[in-house]
């Protein structure tokens, strides 16, 4: 084997090795099903549709997502912005849970910068912006 | 008379025919086969998508295998009384009883494969404290950092009625990243 041949089958071993780590890696990591049953579903449940005076339903997120300031607002909120997870994580359990769940995703998918930026000012009143945001129905009298 | 006879004979026949218990049993397996594939109807495919193990070992000696007992392997997170011991069981609410919808979720490994497993400790709820098993380990709860981390929480706050009977011990997926972080 030349010099070189032995050189590139080297590289190669390298490159191979460091794809290796890199697919175990990204194998240990949790992905964002596993991210929300662990920090979400306790309270919104396994299938998203949340308990009446207790947690919202997240399946119609897409009104949310949609009104003015709305995909601010779902990084703010205090279980999303003080969830235990990076940026990276968070972003990608946005997504799925708007994608999958809600069937809205959001467009362009939330970036980890848009994250990290974002949750840097979590909401002090929820409900209230969450109401300005989509005003309740008025109760039938 | 005689021509109604035959007409109805015919026509039990022709619906015999028609009818038959292959064409019931056919139905009913269509039937079977469309319950068994509603869970992947887009309603139910985030539960679907939960990293779900459905059959982590249980052939565990001793009080680990046991879920009447507090060293039970499901029950690392748990505070409350072990509805086993209640008239239910690990997974299933005494009668009577109501699963409360929201809940405490926390990770416990597995001894036998050595995996970390997600619980789900779901409340029993509308009757008075069962009172027996009483099971106060708490691992991974973290109620001054995580307000959802906090076992104390009566989870039947979700439920039709907030009276706590006691708690199951649901499997629901299994956990790469065990709580807490390891």
């Amino acid at each position: 084997m030349s010099r070189g041949r032995a050189l590139a089958a080297a590289a190669l071993r390298a490159a191979g090795g460091a794809l290796l780590a890199a697919a175990a890696a990204a194998a240990a990591e949790p992905g964002p099903e596993e991210d929300y049953v662990l920090h979400c579903s306790g309270c919104h449940r396994l299938d998203g549709s949340g308990a009446p005076g207790v947690a919202p339903g997240l399946r119609d997120l897409g009104r949310l997502l949609g009104a003015p300031g709305g995909r601010a607002y779902l990084v703010r909120v205090p279980g999303v912005a003080q969830a235990p997870l990076d940026d990276v994580r968070l972003a990608r359990l946005l997504n799925f849970v708007l994608g999958e769940m809600a069937a809205s995703p959001a467009s362009p998918p939330y970036a980890p910068e848009e994250v990290a930026r974002l949750r840097r000012s979590p909401l002090r009143d929820p409900r209230a912006e969450r109401a300005r945001l989509v005003p309740p129905a008025p109760s039938p009298r | 008379m005689k021509g109604f006879d035959r007409l109805v004979e015919s026509s039990a026949r022709s619906l015999a025919r028609r009818a038959g218990r292959r064409s019931f049993l056919a139905r009913l397996g269509g039937l079977l086969v469309g319950a068994a594939a509603a869970p992947l109807l887009p309603v139910a495919r985030a539960a679907a998508q939960a990293p779900r193990d459905p059959a982590p070992p249980e052939d565990l000696p001793g009080p680990e295998g046991d879920p009447t007992r507090c060293e039970y392997w499901r029950h690392c997170a748990i505070d409350g009384f072990a509805c086993a011991c209640c008239g239910g069981s690990a997974t299933r609410c005494p009668p009577g009883t109501e699963l409360s919808p929201v809940t405490w979720i926390g990770t416990c490994r597995n001894p036998a494969d050595g995996r970390d497993y997600i619980i789900s400790y779901n409340d029993c709820c509308g009757k008075g404290m069962c009172g027996r098993c009483a099971c106060n380990r708490n691992e991974g709860e973290r109620p001054e950092y995580h307000w959802y981390r906090n076992n104390d929480i009566n989870w039947c706050a979700g439920a039709s009625s907030q009276v706590y009977h006691c708690s199951v011990a649901v499997v629901v997926g299994r956990a790469t990243e065990p709580q807490p972080e390891r």
